[in-house]
């Protein structure tokens, strides 16, 4: 990799500092000919002068090393209600992206040819439109309920890899993060499985988004349309219909009643159905449901399901084994197969595994262990 | 004037619940003191795993050497361990073929906390982590040990016997602990407390 000194910033530090190139020469034990140099563009410091580079003048890698941005991941992050993303958190993903790279060649070959939904748009009928497609795309009638396991093969024939991750119910801020390796033209897409499974059907449908979407990958636009898509492609504008005109036509008890039932019928979360019914009523200028939305989330609340974790694996937590097992054969997922892989041709350590899924050192020796065996 | 030595928190984890007294510990020469870093005792806090396994380490004896032991910073140096550590994450970050080679893994946050502490404030760096032995092969200035050297140095300043390192040893067996490292120096490094071992 080319590497050139961000001389700007030198420049500053030094007039900050009221320093010539000499001096910072002389702070450094080199000639100032090699500083000259460095700045020009014509040479790179040493790994340990370009750490002495940093603590004389106490600026970080980033301030002073121009890296590239072309082949930066690009990251996306389903926040848990009321969390926050800081600068650590992108941070953090940025770091699991690069780290992903390394993981690249050791996966199965990628389809060349993926579907991409062009002008995406959130208004109802563009949107009911695309769903239609889709759905068709999937083999499923205009009514029909969506399994999870009918959006996995949509993700590896899309070149998108599923790592579904444990990381607990309230212990991490956020519920899937999607990594957009561009120059790889692969995605990674962490999924919690700590979650409800009423919430993880929507999270895939809104990370299959965020696929069939890259050109929108991490802007508020791409958030916007996903939450919009997963909406529609579980309780689609048929289904909104018809439960509109069954909740419309008891009583607010009664209508409450509708929902729910709908709720538990397409396996997603009363407040998606509730969403999905008032989008269409507005589309037709007709009058909301009378639940307001703080309703809703009290009933949701109540009428919590399991996790999918507890789903695959009771009794939980699982062995390593059965949830490497249950990734290949329930998601259809190259992820620990590819992990295994590189681990075994590169004798790569735990502190990888660690890192690359964000889970503690002791889980990723686990996996570690249960992969070379 | 003392030199610290860093330990890791596997380090640490490995060694002091049976090397007693141990933050603190000044011994050799040269006037190494142990020494543990908020850092290291921040990541055994934030593994619930970690606790589970060394339920001992909370317990008042140890909690209260560590917080006797602790160093503080001042705002300089601070601000020179964030720019080091930032260069040292960096680096690795560029080629990580490299590291994630041969047993390696990139070196996270808190390792390269420890190995930036260690080229500002001049002190040792005990890990087993073999990222950061790698790491440091491109900057010379920072000094680490791998945990089976330090107990070699404990050992020559007579601060272990060999009946201790024996132990230690059958901890590390007994614990799936056992790293390649500590496996290679038992008849190596130890010659005299274990032999020379079985011939090949």
């Amino acid at each position: 990799m080319h590497k050139v000194i961000h001389s700007e910033n030198i420049k500053q530090s030094l007039q900050e500092r009221g320093w010539k190139q000499k001096d910072l020469a002389e702070a450094l034990g080199v000639t100032a000919q090699s500083v000259t140099n460095w700045l020009k563009g014509s040479d790179f410091p040493r790994p340990d002068k370009l750490l002495k580079l940093a603590t004389t003048l106490q600026l970080g890698f980033d301030k002073l090393v121009k890296t590239d941005t072309v082949g930066q991941p690009v990251v996306a992050f389903r926040k848990k209600a009321g969390a926050k993303t800081t600068d650590a958190h992108i941070d953090k993903a940025m770091v699991m992206g690069a780290l992903l790279k390394a993981l690249v060649p050791f996966l199965p070959p990628m389809p060349a040819l993926r579907l991409q939904l062009p002008a995406p748009s959130t208004e109802y009928e563009p949107l009911q439109a695309v769903v239609s497609q889709v759905r068709a795309r999937l083999g499923l009638g205009e009514e029909a309920a969506v399994a999870y396991h009918d959006l996995i093969g949509e993700f590896a024939a899309n070149g998108a890899v599923v790592a579904p991750v444990l990381w607990g119910q309230k212990q991490n801020h956020k519920n899937a993060l999607h990594i957009l390796l561009p120059q790889e033209n692969v995605t990674f897409i962490f999924l919690n499985l700590d979650t409800h499974q009423e919430d993880f059907k929507f999270w895939m449908a809104h990370e299959l988004a965020h696929v069939y979407t890259p050109d929108l990958a991490g802007k508020e636009a791409g958030e916007d349309f996903a939450d919009a898509f997963a909406g529609a492609l579980l309780f689609p504008m048929a289904v909104a219909r018809k439960t509109y005109e069954h909740a419309r036509t008891g009583t607010k008890t009664a209508e409450g009643k509708v929902l729910t039932d709908q709720a538990k019928a397409y396996g997603i979360s009363v407040f998606s159905v509730f969403s999905e019914v008032n989008r269409y009523a507005h589309s037709e200028s007709l009058p909301p449901l009378r639940h307001t939305q703080e309703q809703i989330h009290q009933m949701r609340q109540i009428q919590r399901g399991k996790t999918m974790s507890e789903e695959l694996f009771a009794p939980v937590p699982t062995e390593p084994g059965a949830y490497i097992a249950a990734t290949k054969n329930t998601f259809k997922s190259a992820f620990f197969e590819s992990l295994q892989k590189m681990i075994k041709n590169k004798e790569t350590g735990t502190g990888y595994i660690q890192q690359v899924m964000d889970i503690p050192m002791q889980d990723a020796i686990a996996l570690h262990g249960e992969l070379i065996d | 004037m003392t030199t610290p030595v860093l330990l890791d928190t596997n380090t640490y984890l490995r060694l002091a619940k049976r090397v007693r007294p141990f933050v603190g510990l000044e011994f050799g020469q040269v006037q190494y003191v142990l020494t543990i870093l908020k850092v290291t005792e921040d990541e055994v806090h934030r593994n619930p795993h970690l606790q589970f396994r060394n339920p001992w380490f909370d317990q008042t004896e140890y909690a209260q050497e560590r917080i006797a032991k602790q160093v503080r910073l001042t705002a300089s140096e601070k601000a020179q361990v964030e720019a080091a550590q930032s260069v040292l994450l960096g680096w690795a970050r560029m080629d990580l073929d490299r590291f994630t080679s041969y047993g390696r893994s990139p070196p996270g946050e808190a390792d390269c906390w420890l190995l930036a502490f260690g080229q500002v404030r001049p002190a040792v760096v005990v890990t087993d982590d073999l990222g950061m032995h790698e790491l440091v092969k491109d900057f010379p200035d920072i000094k680490v040990w791998h945990g089976y050297e330090l107990l070699a140095k404990l050992r020559t300043a007579k601060v272990v016997d060999d009946a201790l390192i024996h132990a230690i040893y059958e901890a590390l067996e007994a614990n799936g602990d056992m790293t390649r490292t500590w496996r290679d120096a038992k008849h190596t490094t130890f010659k005299r407390v274990f032999g020379s071992g079985p011939k090949a």
